[in-house]
């Protein structure tokens, strides 16, 4: 059975299972007498006690200075608080509640309290809340504190929770990956995992007594996924990623931490393309400068509900979050054509392709558009979001846009609520946004070519039809020319010129893409280290040439032979 | 009674982490140090009542304190709270 999670620390494992259970015994929800609070007080203090002597043992062996122990620190801190421990006597005394309901109760509030705040990374701290709460409740009904150090050899760990003062003192040694019921990719512990370089999934469906102790799993933590009896096929398979992963980055690794440019220093922005967020974990594997291109459309295909607009700024938040200070490029939903959303009925069209998608759907469907923009102008508050709209052909359409962005800061201005300026831009996809870009230019920031769609509506060949897409190539004299067009159009304004589309990640066309002016390539993650290895091996004025000789080209055989010959010499 | 205020400037706001830096701090001095943001009051000596100020980037906090010490404490909390992140 294979069950689904979020991959927050890459990598592939096998292992057994262990399970850490939560404490299973039930709150009493009984009043106390009167007569007994005095006790239930004493409970409280033991317990607390005992607690804090577990937390202060076993961060013994840590480095005093390190985060994990301020991290411990910051609970001890919390535990010895004198006016939580008023606050718990006093619901004790005054509610005639137990020592555990009342850690319940107290500790669920002040969760509570964080979960409101306007800021989704303190909001996040409320999980640590609950989470040393439950530990304190299980010690005052144990009588004891758990404790992980009966962790057996080579184990894959699943618990509900883990609070990165936990995590600090898990024996990592001994533990190939973990999988938790909950948390997020920007959670404190997935940071902690990524930096142990443990897999880790999160949020991950799996039913505690489904699993026994010591049956033997896998877990893949790059596509996101739970082996829960893996077959042979699945081993060989998970084994070969694996192997591949390992090989892919010592092979190119030397590649990460170098500057994106040509042998004699031309330099290029060199970004990421993603569909989900936890892909941007893998940014700082293959040293991408950014995000690209995001894919916001998949957030809605694969939910049953649509994301409102808190939902999408939590995830937006998230990215912004995980980028810490590089750029994430937005691309707004594209609906329609290929993309259909279970949640949202589509009008049958015979000609999907040619019909209401990109921004025609968003801008005739505002409440849904209007939802996504304030997420987005509401994350861009936390850190640099550039955002482009797909399918804009006509400079009428990007006022429309512009229109309802500066409605809906109207909107966020009168509801008291913080947003940050966005750059703006559109993907270039169609001829007609070519030729009209001398009029949008001077509204934009930046433009992004969408390579596979411009090819489609060039050529008016389905991208979708392998015999069609063989006859009419990315790589062809027009398109070419068509990038030099635009090009053209955004230098004349002064307007950053990017490339998200597949042609963007082919090695093949690097050199002619650069030679042709383009300021930054959005490719996908695998191709990052490759399209960064082929730019160290030209001369800017090499490809300033092959761009040259590319543009008077008619065959697309002959710009074949132009770039494979260039290549080879 | 000595009064300062200053506005949060670390990009994920106050969390645990520089708040309990900020705890420890205070707990050095002898007086009362009280925090006060949006129109909550918080003691600057604990993690549990700090933690629901909601300190995050951009908000105006009013630190202040009585008795001995109290200008260098509040000079000290201040000044944490403008430099941790």
């Amino acid at each position: 059975m294979i069950i689904k999670g979020i991959a927050v620390s890459s990598g592939i494992a096998f292992g057994q299972a262990k399970v850490l259970k939560p404490s299973h015994a039930k709150l009493d929800y009984h009043l106390i007498p009167h007569t007994q609070l005095h006790q239930e007080q004493q409970r409280l203090t033991a317990a607390l006690d005992a607690l804090i002597k577990q937390i202060v043992l076993s961060a013994e062996h840590l480095d005093k200075a390190s985060e994990h122990h301020q991290l411990i620190d910051a609970d001890l801190m919390f535990l010895e608080d004198e006016e939580l421990q008023l606050e718990l006597n006093q619901t004790i005394a005054n509610q005639q509640f137990s020592a555990a309901l009342a850690v319940e109760h107290t500790f669920a509030k002040q969760a509570q309290i964080l979960k409101d705040m306007d800021s989704p990374y303190l909001a996040c701290r409320a999980d640590d809340v609950i989470c040393l709460g439950q530990r304190l409740i299980s010690t005052i009904l144990n009588g004891h504190c758990t404790s992980h150090s009966q962790l057996p050899e080579n184990c894959i760990l699943f618990t509900k929770d883990i609070t990165p003062a936990e995590f600090a003192i898990l024996p990592l040694e001994r533990i190939n990956a973990i999988v938790l019921q909950t948390g997020g990719v920007t959670s404190h512990t997935a940071i902690l995992a990524r930096s142990a370089e443990i897999p880790t999934l999160m949020n991950c469906n799996v039913e505690f007594d489904e699993l026994v102790d010591g049956a033997q799993v896998a877990v893949d933590a790059i596509g996101g996924a739970l082996y829960l009896s893996p077959t042979s096929a699945d081993h060989q398979h998970l084994s070969q990623l694996k192997q591949q992963a390992l090989i892919r980055k010592a092979g190119l690794t030397k590649f990460r931490d170098q500057v994106t440019q040509t042998a004699d220093g031309h330099s290029v922005a060199l970004l990421a393309n993603v569909g989900c967020i936890s892909e941007i974990n893998h940014l700082a594997d293959v040293g991408a400068e950014g995000v690209g291109l995001f894919r916001t459309e998949f957030m809605f295909m694969h939910s049953a509900e649509l994301p409102d607009e808190q939902t999408q700024y939590q995830r937006y938040c998230d990215a912004v979050q995980l980028l810490d200070g590089k750029p994430l490029t937005i691309r707004t939903m594209d609906l329609g054509a290929d993309k259909e959303v279970p949640a949202l009925t589509m009008a049958h069209e015979e000609n999907p392709a040619l019909g209401i998608r990109g921004v025609r759907y968003t801008l005739t469907h505002t409440l849904l558009f209007n939802a996504q923009l304030k997420a987005i102008l509401r994350a861009a508050n936390h850190g640099p979001i550039r955002l482009m709209f797909p399918m804009v052909n006509q400079v009428e359409e990007l006022e429309a846009v512009f229109e309802l962005i500066e409605e809906c800061k109207q909107q966020l201005v009168e509801d008291e609520r913080g947003f940050g300026e966005l750059s703006l831009g559109i993907v270039v996809e169609t001829p007609a946004a070519v030729f009209n870009l001398p009029s949008m230019v001077p509204m934009l920031d930046f433009i992004s070519i969408g390579t596979n769609d411009l090819t489609q509506y060039t050529m008016a060949a389905d991208r979708a039809n392998p015999q069609l897409v063989e006859q009419f190539p990315v790589l062809s004299p027009v398109i070419v020319k068509l990038i030099a067009q635009c090009i053209e159009a955004a230098k004349t304004a002064n307007v950053t010129v990017s490339m998200c589309g597949e042609l963007a990640s082919n090695p093949a066309a690097t050199a002619l893409l650069i030679g042709l002016g383009i300021d930054e390539l959005s490719v996908s993650l695998s191709a990052l280290l490759e399209v960064k290895q082929e730019l160290s091996h030209w001369r800017y004025p090499q490809c300033v040439n092959i761009a040259k000789q590319a543009l008077v080209t008619s065959r697309i055989e002959e710009l074949n032979v132009l770039l494979t010959h260039c290549r080879l010499s | 009674m000595v009064e300062k205020t200053v506005t949060i400037t670390a990009e994920h706001g106050i969390h645990t982490r520089p708040a309990a830096l900020l705890v420890k701090a205070a707990k050095g001095y002898d007086c009362d140090i009280l925090v006060e943001c949006q129109g909550k009051i918080a003691s600057a000596k604990s993690l549990f009542k700090l933690q629901t100020l909601g300190l995050y980037k951009g908000v105006s906090v009013t630190v202040s304190a009585e008795g001995e010490q109290a200008h260098q404490a509040v000079e000290n909390v201040a000044e944490l709270l403008i430099t941790l992140s």
